[in-house]
């Protein structure tokens, strides 16, 4: 009886904006996300299922790379902008690396990759693509990419 | 700590991402729909980036007309609140001339002093007559009246401290006494779900913040010990000193801090300690007289005690109580005293009649009674609604309790359902709270008789029904909310 139900401690995360992230169930939601979405377009489109998950892959880099490598700042104005020059992955987790939460979205990619590449058989066109994703979105969560703006991208308010 | 099944946490997380992308949606048409017109005015910088207010003008705006309904009358056990409707999916609420009659589950009125009250409301109107609405400026030029001083003998005499100060609004003595006491090169180390007055107050003084796990007090000890050894920020010097800030009752949790542990982790650290009564002064303890007196603790333990009028006695205001030395460092020194103008003389009136009744002092048991029936009708309220399969949050005896909605699409549901049944409700959503534990806070009155509780739990079992916010089996549950008089957390396994 008691696995059933799981047990939300406040955590001690401030930023309203990445405090969502540290309760339990937010790893279920996201892979089944990532599961629908493909049965989505599957059904949508037709196509092979490879193609469906590269659509997918695709899809993904372009929506976390911009949530979560892009926009800075929070949605709430309470918090006086302190958190206006930060993405969301640098507030994750007030910025500690290497957490729990930031080894998981960091592997949802390499799999998605993995997965998506596996489905195509390594063939040409989705292949360049999907890796150009996986390589941007990996690259983007090493813990020495930290802050780091190359050549100013992104950088002014 | 509150239980979630994982099929709440994946429907509301759900819930709030198809809200957050039909958000996005909708900014992205009006950006290419109003593209011709241009969105800063001849060249100066936009207000707000649309990317700041985006959770108010597309999730928040959505539930708009539940928050901050107009009232038409004091906020005693039933209120009128004022019918608004909106032409424009709630950018712009328009009030119409009718007003519906409710029963009011929302207002702080522990005690019963929101509405006029036998003994308080002649001797305000006497003190209206007599000082008139306002004093005009500022306690230390011409706006200490002999109320003043009454009113602050008697705070520190009710709460059991040497001294107190009081001030005219009750946020604005949070935000205004902690940077008067702390300031750079000190250490505050607060709850992380203490109220934005103390955010505020302590962002503004300058000193570092922590913050620890929830009423944990080991996860106390162990942020104090690692903050000692480690010191300031870079420098590595010891802090100049460390103060410890607690709440009495958690306005959106309903429950007790577990004060006795705090207070022993403290003094074994040396730490200063402020405790923040809001809403726990006048509602909860034998005679009135807070958690300290509830749990055991001695006040001349807890260094710096303050509170607000609002809640327990009926007015506006809050006070801090400490001893002689720092009140009188606090009269030279907080801008609160200095520079805002001084408490309404009707509203420390209304104060001082209170803390009297209260105390007894008026001459009957009124005080006691309505002491002893806030108490009854909160038990009875709280075990009714768990009974009924709710999620209620909150230790017994606390007349503050949170009830579970965790989904967005429910919350707007409950609060219009419960209105058109004439029952008034307040809930909170994220952000005051976290994203997934969406509630409904349900404040009891001692002014509530027993056929106002039956009637507001026969509409809240009906609206929950509909919405679907019975979470728990129905039936007395095997694990009973906290006693706070075992002083210890029972685990809701």
């Amino acid at each position: 009886m008691g696995k059933l139900y799981v047990e939300a401690k406040p955590p001690v995360d401030l930023n309203k904006n990445t405090e969502w992230f540290m309760y339990p169930g937010v790893w279920t939601t996201y892979i089944a996300i990532l599961f629908f979405s493909w049965l989505l377009v599957l059904s949508v489109f037709g196509c092979t299922p490879g193609a469906a998950w590269t659509v997918v892959n695709l899809f993904h880099f372009a929506v976390t790379y911009h949530f979560f490598h892009w926009k800075k700042g929070t949605p709430f104005a309470e918090d006086q902008g302190i958190y206006n020059a930060l993405t969301w992955w640098e507030q994750m987790d007030n910025g500690k690396q290497l957490t729990r939460n930031r080894k998981f979205l960091t592997l949802v990619p390499v799999v998605l990759y993995l997965i998506a590449s596996h489905t195509t058989d390594y063939q040409q066109p989705m292949l360049i693509l999907n890796t150009l994703a996986v390589f941007v979105l990996v690259v983007a969560k090493f813990p020495n990419m930290h802050r780091v703006r190359i050549f100013g991208i992104n950088a002014g308010n | 700590m509150v239980r979630l099944t994982y099929q709440i946490a994946f429907t509301t997380l759900l819930s709030y991402g198809i809200l957050f992308v039909f958000g996005k949606l909708r900014d992205l048409f009006d950006k290419l729909l109003d593209w011709s017109k241009s969105n800063d005015p001849q060249g100066y910088a936009p207000i707000c980036y649309g990317f700041q207010d985006f959770y108010t003008r597309r999730m928040y705006q959505r539930a708009k007309d539940c928050g901050g309904r107009p009232i038409a009358s004091a906020p005693d056990a039933w209120l009128d609140v004022i019918e608004r409707y909106s032409n424009d999916n709630n950018k712009t609420l328009h009030r119409t001339e009718r007003t519906t009659k409710c029963l009011n589950l929302g207002s702080y009125n522990y005690l019963g002093f929101a509405a006029a009250d036998e003994y308080c409301t002649p001797r305000v109107i006497q003190s209206l007559k007599q000082y008139s609405v306002s004093t005009c400026s500022v306690r230390v030029d011409g706006g200490t009246t002999k109320l003043h001083t009454e009113l602050e003998k008697l705070v520190a005499r009710f709460v059991g401290k040497p001294a107190a100060i009081v001030f005219g609004m009750g946020y604005a003595t949070n935000s205004a006494i902690i940077p008067a006491l702390i300031s750079k090169g000190d250490l505050i180390i607060s709850d992380s779900l203490n109220h934005n007055s103390i955010v505020n107050g302590a962002r503004g003084s300058g000193a570092a913040v922590q913050v620890f796990q929830h009423n944990n007090p080991s996860h106390l000890e162990e942020v104090l010990r690692e903050q000692i050894a480690r010191g300031q920020p870079r420098k590595y010097r010891p802090w100049k000193k460390i103060l410890v800030i607690i709440e009495g009752i958690y306005s959106m949790e309903g429950e007790l801090c577990r004060l006795p542990e705090i207070m022993a982790v403290c003094k074994k650290y040396k730490a200063y300690t402020y405790l923040d009564e809001a809403h726990s002064i006048g509602a909860v303890g034998k005679t009135g007289r807070g958690v300290c007196e509830l749990l055991g603790v001695d006040p001349a333990d807890v260094d710096i005690m303050m509170g607000t009028f609002t809640k327990s006695f009926g007015s506006c205001g809050g006070y801090i109580a400490a001893s002689k030395e720092i009140i009188q460092h606090l009269k030279r020194t907080c801008p609160a005293h200095l520079y805002a103008t001084s408490m309404s003389p009707p509203a420390v009136q209304q104060v001082i009649s209170a803390i009297k009744v209260i105390l007894g002092e008026d001459g009957t048991n009124r005080g006691a009674k309505k002491l002893a029936q806030v108490r009854e009708n909160s038990n009875f309220f709280r075990s009714e609604l768990q009974n009924m399969g709710f999620e209620v949050l909150g230790d017994n005896d606390s007349p503050v309790m949170p009830i579970m909605i965790y989904n967005p699409g429910k919350i707007p549901a409950f609060s219009r359902e419960c209105l058109s049944q004439n029952l008034a409700v307040v809930i909170v959503a994220y952000p005051a709270t976290p994203l997934l534990l969406a509630r409904a806070r349900i404040c009891i009155s001692a002014a509530h008789t027993r056929e106002d509780l039956i009637k507001g739990l026969e509409v809240i079992s009906k609206v929950g029904d509909l919405v679907g916010m019975k979470y728990l089996p129905i039936g007395p549950l095997n694990h009973k909310a906290k006693e706070f008089s075992k002083l210890e957390l029972i685990k809701i396994e």
